[in-house]
Parts: structure tokens; C-alpha cells; sequence
């Protein structure tokens, strides 16, 4: 069965060639691996190539597709992609596009400071809103080039997660 | 002899207290908020007792109720940590007058060192070195431009009350003096509801070194050394270390004599760290005490060997400092990183959530302290430091590489953390010759955000092979049962695999 995994920017083409038992040959972006992989606890692959060993942790991500994958050196977000998954990528695009221009936080905080007014232009990287949670002070920053088109809070507000705070037009 | 201990704090502190606790056989009491009944302070300790929500403000920093919980359980003593209500005088106060053992200095102690401008005065009664400005508090302009003339520019004004970085406004210019005062007096009305202000002279290219103490209730002070904290962002440690590639003995001998100075002027007992600045020439200066166990003490353990958790509690039990200050010395090098809950490359912001898996560094010359475990949610209350990372090698270079090491078996998924931003220090030419100031961080910045991908390719090949793997046999696996007959609820188990298979 070929798959093409995303990690990270790169898009890979997989297929498993042959197996027999613990060894396999797998066909990453036209290169062969003979390897000898094997599960060896609950998430954790032991890969042998050419003598050379690769200890794998594979944590399960969001979904049945995603993943996180641990090297020794690295670690990646892994998704497998199929039809449906790259449905829902284009799908999330859109979305995500959208939904930039609004900005908020992931958690709940306190706004310290609002720099900017609304009708101000603001180049992207500007930072429009100072958020104080987990006892730091985070900046956010506009995505885009724009004009502020509304202020959804106030200095000094306690504000919920995901709650709308400046949108940028 | 103290029995039991209430910890009146979370996280990793927490955690490392009780750890002392069990080795002197002395029980051990949690408390916890709402968001910390699945905390590891509450499991690992004896006993646990809820004192209210989430925010610290009704829980943590509720020193009433933390003092009713220990009289409901009999503890006979109180270890506040570090943050929430160590550095509180009314709760050592209160816990004394409820009968209970506050693991720490007397209240009037930490009054004297908790506000800057009686610390300052207290200080140069006692001969340690100060950075020459105010003793009194600045008001009026015009003897705010006579000290100015006096100690020369540039200089920073500071509130009196202040810490974190908050009301201090740095002047290099005359003409922004009187503005700066100003807008350091708003700030520091709105922020701790006193205008108070002082002035000192800013110290160039600064190191922050400070130096552990303790003391006694039988006349004995020591100190314990340096630690070097000079890797900072925004005011807040990032990396110690100790001893600090910046002192010689001389000046090592020098400072930790004023820092035993510093401590005597208030009849200090317990542990406590004096911060001093140091700048490029080597002139020391009295910057503030800490009036507790610091964030950072495992670096000072590691290499004189003392439990400094002990030592705290021998002291507050009326018992004599376990060694004399000539019998400890400074054996190899130790580092410590915090790692943080946050995404370093997207502006240092907190990433708190759950933690899907770890794994955590071990062997020679490693250390952890931390209080998260797979499956633990962090908290968005709190601070967001998962743990502490110790490394201790023969020498700097060998306690380098062994963080270096240990922050790449480090494994933390589920959340952002600062592991890699703390490896690109470990790889930074002017750390590793130690050739560094409180400036490091923003001065590196753009080296220290650039990640090259590590490792060769095949590493990544490997990881793409891996849950390739897993997910065909993952597949294979719902396809097998496909042909097996089954005798539970059909839609059940279609709803199962629905959520497994690819369309």
C-alpha cells in the first residue's frame, strides 16, 4: 500500500515492498531500506539499518492519521495523508485563512496592553494586543498588512481562551 | 524535632520538598486546588487536603485556610516553597501565632529585605557594596536632578515595592529624566498601589551572580557559593550555572564573605540568596536578598553536596547547621535549564495543555526535578515550568555536554516546550568559552531562533518508515477483524473502526 506521509514541510511517498517477519524493505521517495523493525514497547519502534540503530517513539496525535514521532535527535509531526486527509487539509486552509484576521489567545489571561487603536494601519508583525497569562506577558501580533477594523476588549480585562480579541481588516 | 510537614505549594518544588521529607522520615502533607487533584504533589505525599478553586489568589495564596488545613492535620510545620507565600511576613507571622513552624526567616526579616529601600539602608550599615544612588525615596524633581548630577548617567529608576522587571524605566538621556520618573511612579501605583520610587546607577553589561546562604539560631551563617544567572529573557532566569566562568577566587571569597554580611545585618535564619550585580571590572553590588529556597538551589546541591531542603528543616527545628564553612568546597561543575511550557519560535508564548508522552534524561551526572507525567494536563493557572534539568560534570566543558545530551533525550509531546531554544545555548560559541552577560539572550537572538534540522536525513526516513508501519498494521488489523465474527452491538463496533479507517 504507498502512502504519502507529510513530516514536517516535506510530503514522501511510502510504500512497504516486502516483509517477512521482522524484515522489511520500505521505499521512501524512491530509496530503498532494508531494515530489520520491530515494536519493542507500547509506541516505541527499534529499527535496524545496515547495523545502524534507530530508537523510534510514535505518539498518536489527534488523529488516527497524525502522529508524533520522535528521533534522537528530532521531533516531527507526522501526518499519513489519503484522499480524505487531503480533502480536509484544503478544507482547513480555507478556514484558517479566515480565521486568522480575528485575533485570540489558547488561554485564558488578562490584557496588559492594547498598542494600537481602532482605523490604525498595521503592518503585519505589529503587535496589536499584550496578553499576561501563566504569569509571563505574551505579545500578539498582526498576521497581516491591514487596518485594525475593531477592539473587542479593553486594558485590564480578564478575557476566556479562544475569545475574539482584535480583528484585523 | 519537626514530624510532619505541610508543603503549602505545587509543581516541582512541592514534589522535591516531600522528597527530603521521606529521607529524614518526617511526614509529609499536600494541598491542592481544583486543577491540582491529579497534580504529583498530591499523589506523592502522605497526605492531601483540597483548600479551594484553581486561581492561586483562592488557594495557594489563601494563607488562612493552608493554616487551618495544617491544624486539621497536626503538622507541625509549615515549607512555603518558593512564589505563592514564601516571602509573605503576615503569613509567618500568622503561622506563628497559630503555633506552627514557618520554614523560613522571622517575619521582621524578610520585611527588612523585602522592601529595596530599607534592604539598601540595611545594607550599607553593614559595609556590602551597593550600586550608589538613592537611599531615601525620590519625589521632588529637584533632588531628583541633584542625584543625577551626583552618581552621573545613565541611571534606572525602580519601584520601591516593584520586582518582575515592573516599574523600572532606564534613562540615558537627560532630557528623558523627568518623564521616566513619572511614568515609573504611574506604574508603579497601578501595579503594587505604591508610587515609591528610587534611583540607582544603571551597571553596564552586568552579570547577575548570587550567592546561597544559611543560617543558623545558634550564631552560625555560611554561604554555599555562587551561582551565575546571568542567562536571562525579560528578567526571568533561563540557565545557572555554578561556579560562574566570570569569578576568580579572589572576588569568589570577597562576595561570599559580604553575602554572610548581608545576612547577619537582619538576624537572617534559614536559607536565603543574595543577588548581587557585578559588572566588567569586577565591582561587585548588593542587588536584593531572597528571602527563601530558590528556583534554582539543585546547582548548589549538586556541587557542595548539602540537601539544602534539610538544612532547612534542621534549622527551623532549632538544630545547628549540619557542616562548618570550612569543611564544603565546589566539586565540578554543575548546569541547570528550566524547561518551560512554551513555544520558544512563536515569541516565547505559554503553551500549557497535555502532555502525551515524556521521557526523561538519566544517567551519570543527570538530575531532574519535575512533576509531570503522561497523560498530566499543565495547568493554565500556573507557572509553566515542567521541570528542572541538572547536569553536573568534572569540569564546565564535561557538564556542557552532558546537558546536551540530556536536552536531547528529553521528550516531551503534547505541548511546546523550551528544550530546543535551551539546546541552541548549549551550542553558542561565547556560552561555551563562558563568555557571557545579562545580555546574552537578546544580543544572540537570532542565532539562538535559528534551528537547523539535525542529523542526517536518514533519521528522518526512519521516522516516516515507523508510522508508516504503525498505521498499515493498523489498518491490517481492522481489515482482519472485517472477517472475524463478532457478538457485541454491530454499530458500536462499526462507530470503532469508523474512526480508524482511512474513508
Amino acid at each position: 500500500m504507498g502512502l504519502e506521509v507529510r513530516i514536517g514541510d516535506r510530503i514522501a511517498e511510502v510504500k512497504l515492498v516486502r516483509r517477512d517477519e521482522n524484515i522489511a524493505v520500505f521505499e521512501v521517495d524512491g530509496v530503498e531500506y532494508e531494515v530489520d523493525i520491530a515494536q519493542v514497547e507500547n509506541g516505541v519502534f527499534s529499527i535496524i539499518h545496515n547495523g545502524k540503530s534507530f530508537n523510534i517513539e510514535i505518539i498518536p496525535g489527534d488523529g488516527p492519521k497524525n502522529y508524533y514521532v520522535n528521533t534522537f535527535y528530532n521531533s516531527h509531526e507526522v501526518e499519513i495523508i489519503d484522499a480524505q486527509s487531503r480533502y480536509q487539509r484544503s478544507r482547513k486552509a480555507l478556514d484558517d485563512h479566515a480565521a486568522d484576521k480575528i485575533i485570540s489567545t489558547p488561554m485564558p489571561g488578562r490584557v496588559v496592553k492594547i498598542p494600537v487603536s481602532e482605523g490604525e494601519t498595521v503592518s503585519k508583525g505589529t503587535t496589536v494586543i499584550v496578553i499576561s497569562a501563566m504569569k509571563m506577558e505574551s505579545e500578539y501580533k498582526s498576521p497581516v498588512d491591514g487596518i485594525v477594523k475593531k477592539i473587542f476588549v479593553a486594558e485590564g480585562d480578564n478575557i476566556n481562551a479562544n475569545q475574539p480579541l482584535v480583528e484585523i481588516e | 524535632m519537626i514530624k510532619k510537614v505541610l508543603i503549602a505549594n505545587r509543581g516541582e518544588i512541592a514534589v522535591r520538598v516531600i522528597r527530603s521529607c521521606r529521607e529524614m522520615g518526617i511526614l509529609s502533607v499536600a494541598v491542592y486546588s481544583d486543577a491540582d487533584r491529579r497534580a504529583l504533589h498530591v499523589r506523592y505525599a502522605d497526605e492531601a487536603y483540597h483548600i479551594g478553586p484553581s486561581p492561586s489568589r483562592e488557594s495557594y495564596l489563601n494563607g488562612d485556610k493552608i493554616i487551618e488545613v495544617a491544624l486539621k492535620a497536626g503538622a507541625d510545620a509549615i515549607h512555603p516553597g518558593y512564589g505563592f507565600l514564601s516571602e509573605n511576613a503576615d503569613f509567618a507571622r500568622k503561622c506563628a501565632e497559630a503555633g506552627i513552624t514557618f520554614i523560613g526567616p522571622d517575619p521582621q526579616a524578610i520585611n527588612q529585605m523585602g522592601d529595596k529601600i530599607t534592604a539598601r539602608q540595611t545594607m550599607i550599615a553593614a559595609g556590602v557594596p551597593v550600586v550608589p544612588g538613592t537611599q531615601q525615596k525620590v519625589s521632588d524633581m529637584e533632588t531628583v536632578r541633584k542625584i543625577v548630577d551626583e552618581i552621573g548617567l545613565p541611571v534606572i529608576i525602580k519601584a520601591s515595592a516593584g520586582g518582575g522587571g515592573k516599574g523600572m524605566r532606564l534613562v540615558r538621556k537627560p532630557e528623558e529624566l523627568i518623564s521616566a520618573v513619572k511614568m515609573a511612579q504611574s506604574e508603579a501605583l497601578s501595579a503594587f498601589g505604591d508610587d515609591t520610587v528610587y534611583m540607582e546607577k544603571y551597571v553596564e553589561s552586568p552579570h547577575h551572580i548570587e550567592f546561597q546562604i544559611l543560617a543558623d539560631r545558634h550564631g552560625n551563617t555560611v554561604h554555599l557559593f555562587e551561582r551565575e544567572c546571568s542567562i536571562q529573557r525579560r528578567h526571568q532566569k533561563v540557565v545557572e550555572e555554578t561556579p560562574s566562568p566570570f569569578l576568580t577566587p579572589e572576588l569568589r571569597d570577597e562576595m561570599g564573605k559580604a553575602a554572610v554580611a548581608a545576612a547577619k545585618a537582619v538576624n537572617y535564619v534559614g536559607a536565603g540568596t543574595i543577588e548581587f550585580l557585578v559588572d566588567a571590572n569586577h565591582n561587585f553590588y548588593f542587588l536584593e536578598m531572597n528571602t527563601r529556597l530558590q528556583v534554582e538551589h539543585p546547582i548548589t546541591e549538586r556541587v557542595t553536596g548539602i540537601d539544602l531542603v534539610k538544612e532547612q528543616i534542621r534549622i527551623a527545628s532549632g538544630l545547628p547547621i549540619s557542616f562548618k564553612q570550612d569543611e564544603i568546597a565546589q566539586h565540578g561543575h554543575a548546569i541547570e535549564c528550566r524547561i518551560l511550557a512554551e513555544d520558544p519560535f512563536n515569541n516565547f508564548m505559554p503553551s500549557p495543555g497535555l502532555i502525551r508522552h515524556i521521557s526523561e534524561p538519566n544517567g551519570l551526572g543527570v538530575r531532574t526535578d519535575g512533576y509531570a507525567y503522561e497523560g498530566y494536563e499543565i495547568p493554565i493557572y500556573y507557572d509553566p515550568m515542567i521541570s528542572k534539568l541538572i547536569t553536573w560534570g568534572r569540569d564546565r566543558t564535561e557538564a556542557i555536554n552532558r546537558m546536551k545530551r540530556a536536552l536531547f533525550e528529553y521528550k516531551i509531546t503534547g505541548v511546546k516546550t523550551s528544550i530546543r531554544f535551551l539546546e541552541r545555548i548549549m551550542d553558542n560559541h561565547d556560552f561555551r568559552m563562558g563568555n557571557y552577560n545579562t545580555h546574552f539572550i537578546p544580543e544572540h537572538l537570532d542565532e539562538l531562533m535559528d534551528i537547523q534540522p539535525r542529523g542526517s536525513k536518514i533519521f528522518e526516513d526512519m521516522a516516516i518508515i515507523a508510522a508508516y508501519f504503525d498505521f498499515i498494521t493498523k489498518m491490517e488489523k481492522v481489515a482482519m477483524s472485517d472477517f472475524t465474527v463478532t457478538h457485541s452491538d454491530n454499530w458500536k463496533t462499526y462507530g470503532l473502526k469508523r474512526s480508524l479507517l482511512p474513508y
